[in-house]
């Protein structure tokens, strides 16, 4: 059985940046720790609807959604901790991780890809980055072809980046097809 | 005009080909890596590269809480000077990301950031558009 396995120096990102802390793969699902205490988070392996993996610089992430929408993303496993990670969703999830590319071509033009809460901005079919709409406090149009998402000032959450995004925008040309005449998304 | 053919060649640019070619940071903040010609933004924990040709104004501004912001402006289709006819032949159908704005804790690095993507703009800027007219 691959029942227990720790891995160190394992940073959950999200809104505020990383936190760095301790990821524990059980036959129960998964449990990630921060270090020093304070916040954890526990996923039961029946709520796991979906993982990815990705190459990211110098190291690997691990994408894991679950069932109410929220989507963890884990940093920091070695080339060598993969086939154990394989492993153990195939066999406790019946899940395959599907593997994601990132894009590091630096352009600002490419697809937007919305799945559950997550907004993914593609470029090449490769991911450039992904934001939570969960953190938009508003989402507007301005004129016929700009969405701005506005995202929540929260200073509570241990933000320990130096720079927060605070806002952002995207212009969809006219001629684009994907999101014609449904004014609530992107 | 100059101006067209610049933007034209610029959108070309590539900022890295490997992910591993990034420069580490330490801290997540907005840094510049001149060698590459890329400002790398801290988004959701990632830092996101933009080639700095893609790149059309930047600014800062300070509130009375010392708060510091800076708000990136990016190349899209239909403002003018921008590469619109290349890009909307080219990429029928792409989104651009227009916009970012973020909130700092440190002025100072907002103040260099600024200066370093205005100097790196223009030097990159120049460059292709000489290029450029040596083409023609």
């Amino acid at each position: 059985m691959t029942d227990g396995h720790l891995f160190n120096n394992i940073s959950l990102g999200g809104r505020g940046g990383t936190n760095p802390g301790q990821l524990k793969l059980h036959s129960g699902g998964i449990l990630w720790k921060k270090l020093g205490g304070g916040k954890a988070v526990e996923v039961d392996k029946a709520d796991v609807i979906g993982v990815t993996w990705m190459k990211v610089p110098r190291t690997n992430q691990l994408g894991v959604r679950i069932k109410d929408g929220l989507y963890y993303k884990f940093t920091g496993f070695r080339d060598q901790d993969l086939s154990n990670l394989f492993n153990f969703f195939q066999s406790n999830c019946g899940i395959a991780p599907e593997e994601k590319q990132l894009s590091v071509s630096g352009r600002n033009w490419g697809d937007v890809d919305l799945n559950g809460n997550m907004l993914t901005f593609l470029v090449g079919s490769k991911q450039a980055f992904e934001v939570s709409l969960a953190d938009v406090s508003q989402m507007q149009l301005q004129g016929k072809n700009d969405v701005i998402l506005e995202f929540h000032v929260d200073d509570t959450t241990g933000a320990n980046e130096k720079d927060s995004l605070m806002e952002m925008s995207f212009h969809i040309p006219g001629n684009n097809t994907q999101f014609v005449g449904d004014e609530n998304r992107p | 005009g100059d101006n067209r053919s610049a933007a034209k060649t610029s959108t070309d640019l590539t900022a890295y080909k490997n992910v591993n070619d990034i420069p580490s940071g330490r801290d997540l903040m907005i840094q510049i890596d001149q060698k590459n010609e890329a400002v790398l933004l801290p988004v959701y924990g990632s830092m996101v590269p933009f080639h700095v040709a893609t790149i059309r104004t930047v600014s800062s501004q300070q509130d009375t809480n010392r708060n510091c912001y800076i708000r990136i402006i990016f190349n899209v289709p239909g403002t003018p000077f921008s590469p619109h006819d290349a890009n909307s032949l080219k990429y029928q159908g792409a989104i651009y990301l227009k916009e970012v704005s973020f909130r700092s804790k440190d002025p100072r690095h907002i103040s260099e950031v600024v200066q370093q993507i205005k100097t790196l703009r223009r030097h990159v800027v120049a460059r292709e558009s000489e290029r450029a007219e040596r083409a023609t």
